[in-house]
């Protein structure tokens, strides 16, 4: 996490300049992102266009959340596109895949936020990614598994539930 | 792009109340998972049942489904469809309506739907999955099919056969080999074709048809596949027609000629994902008494211009299913449980269309690369009706036919 005091600063990075925007959370944490990894967020990108200062506010985003975001952003920007089937793609690739595995290894909890995170920001890649991680979760699972697992109650009636059971013809319960 | 309904404070959620998710990230997750795990989430809660009713509704659930072995065994029932999922390794029992699934003769299964015959030669498509069942018009109106009626009743009491001597009594499933349901994009429906008999000949019916109209063209089919809106018709010469059923009257070309002279494979056809018309022919030992073993398999590209074959010695990446149900080439990235480079049959010989007990019906895998054979499920299903692989659908059918 760090400081700074605009949301169009310049700062050093790898030896060249690069823009750089303040992001703030819901509870006032402020991240300074390199532009490029903040605009993997099109909420983001459109308020940079909009322009401002003091920092983008992001109000229903803890900080928490936004620096797993961002971590995602950081590695997913910083990757260069090089020629497709070069062996130096399929490495960057196979490093990228496995830095989304290591990311997604959270608690329910953690990933729900984090996809209500991404569905905000609009973090496509990021959202795709959290969401099959959930739909991985919830594969072969029975729906009382799934409600236990989610902490859902069960707000179906009587009458709805044997409807139910009627369409799933009681087997896929 | 979906609004946050919770204010911050609930944001910062305790463990054992985890944040809602919105109903458009529940739609994305729900258009990943294959039916028997959307339906399941689809009855967790009403949101989550508002999320799947929208992504249906709106027409957005288009996942590919990994296909499964139908088949049926004396233990579940004789109503009772066992559905052994290849993605999760386990079988689903599923009731079928009237009358009994093990009653019936399993002609084929084709965009998720089964076409059967039951006792009487009635003619019904069944999804096994919504329980929908559709009567098709009865066989007498078949061309070759004259029904006998019974003195006393009235009643259809055999059906006779034109090219056979004696009729065919009720209960022997006299006339069908191989049968399909093709979408047809011309009018958002279907059209169901009929390998039957005498002699291997192709009828068909579109939906609101009251009859099934003849193809007069030739005989000695042997599977079909449907394909830029026309019916590609495989024979057991290796000769491939092409008929156009979309004008009043049917045209037939001929796209290759006869390519082999033996007939003791079994054949198929199958259009691949890059397009290109496939041949099967899958080789089979029909020397033992109580079944047959499959040999090999080998697949052969259709030269459209060059009007001949061209041997294609391994499936990279792609998995074939051969059977009674359409014959299907899939793309092996969509099906990460399936193995890539091998074809998945059951055995669909006609010898065995009544119900033989000690008939062992040889099922596997057939691995391109090492040239062998591989057992996949253990002996669970009964050898008849004939068990056949099937891709799960939600799909209904438009148009009703007409009985």
């Amino acid at each position: 996490m760090a400081a700074a005091d605009s949301c169009d600063g310049i700062s050093t990075s790898g030896g060249g300049w690069e823009k750089t925007v303040t992001l703030v959370s819901s509870d006032d944490a402020r991240f300074e992102v390199r532009e490029a990894a903040a605009s993997l967020s099109q909420t983001v990108r459109r308020m940079i266009r909009a322009g401002g200062d003091g920092g983008i506010p992001l109000p229903k985003v803890d900080a928490r959340t936004l620096s797993t975001v961002l971590e995602y952003c950081n590695k997913h920007a910083a990757v260069p596109a090089p020629a497709p089937e070069s062996s130096s793609a399929e490495a960057a690739a196979v490093d990228l895949e496995w830095f989304d595995k290591e990311l997604m290894h959270v608690d329910l909890a953690t990933l729900c936020s984090l996809i209500r995170a991404a569905d905000y920001l609009e973090v496509a890649g990021l959202l795709d990614l959290t969401c099959k991680t959930v739909a991985d979760m919830i594969k072969s699972k029975t729906a009382e598994e799934i409600r236990q697992m989610f902490g859902i109650q069960n707000d179906f009636t009587p009458e709805e539930e044997e409807q139910l059971s009627r369409e799933n013809a009681g087997v896929f319960e | 792009m979906a609004t946050m309904q919770l204010d911050d404070e609930e944001f910062e959620t305790a463990v054992g109340t985890l944040p809602e998710l919105p109903e458009d990230v529940l739609m994305s997750i729900f258009a990943t998972l294959e039916i028997p795990d959307l339906l399941r989430a689809g009855s967790v809660c009403s949101s989550w049942r508002s999320a799947y009713t929208c992504l249906r509704n709106l027409g957005k659930y288009k996942q590919s489904q990994t296909p499964c072995l139908l088949y049926t065994s004396q233990s579940a029932g004789e109503n009772v469809a066992c559905l052994f999922s290849l993605a999760e390794n386990r079988t689903y029992k599923i009731t079928l309506p009237e009358p009994p699934i093990r009653s019936r003769l399993l002609m084929g299964s084709s965009n998720g739907w089964l076409i059967t015959a039951d006792e009487r030669s009635d003619v019904h498509l069944v999804n096994p999955i919504t329980g929908e069942q559709i009567a098709l018009p009865s066989v007498i109106t078949i061309e070759h099919v004259k029904p006998i009626f019974d003195d006393g009743s009235g009643t259809i009491d055999k059906y006779e056969l034109s090219h056979h001597t004696a009729p065919n009594i009720l209960r022997k499933y006299v006339n069908f080999n191989k049968a399909f349901v093709f979408p047809d994009p011309s009018t958002g429906s279907y059209i169901v074709v009929l390998i039957h008999r005498p002699n291997f000949q192709l009828s068909f019916i579109r939906a609101g048809d009251d009859k099934w109209t003849w193809l007069p063209h030739g005989a000695g089919y042997c599977d079909c596949v449907y394909m830029d809106g026309l019916l590609y018709a495989l024979k057991s010469s290796g000769e491939i027609h092409a008929f156009d059923l979309t004008s009043s009257t049917v045209t037939m070309r001929v796209v290759i000629g006869s390519t082999r002279l033996g007939i003791c494979d079994i054949m198929y056809i199958i259009q691949a994902p890059w397009g290109d018309l496939l041949q099967v022919w899958r080789t089979v030992d029909d020397t033992e008494k109580w079944g047959v073993r499959t040999l090999r398999v080998k697949v052969y590209k259709v030269d459209v211009e060059a009007k001949g074959l061209v041997e294609i010695n391994s499936l990279p990446n792609h998995v074939l299913f051969l059977g009674r149900n359409n014959s299907l080439c899939l793309s092996a990235d969509g099906y990460p449980k399936l193995k890539s480079n091998h074809a998945y049959f059951t055995d669909d010989l006609d010898q065995v269309t009544t119900p033989v007990n000690n008939y062992t019906r040889d099922i596997g895998v057939w691995d391109f690369k090492n040239r062998r054979k591989k057992v996949i499920v253990s002996r669970i299903w009964s050898s008849w009706p004939c068990p056949t692989w099937i891709t799960p659908s939600l799909m209904k059918l438009n148009l009703a036919f007409s009985k």
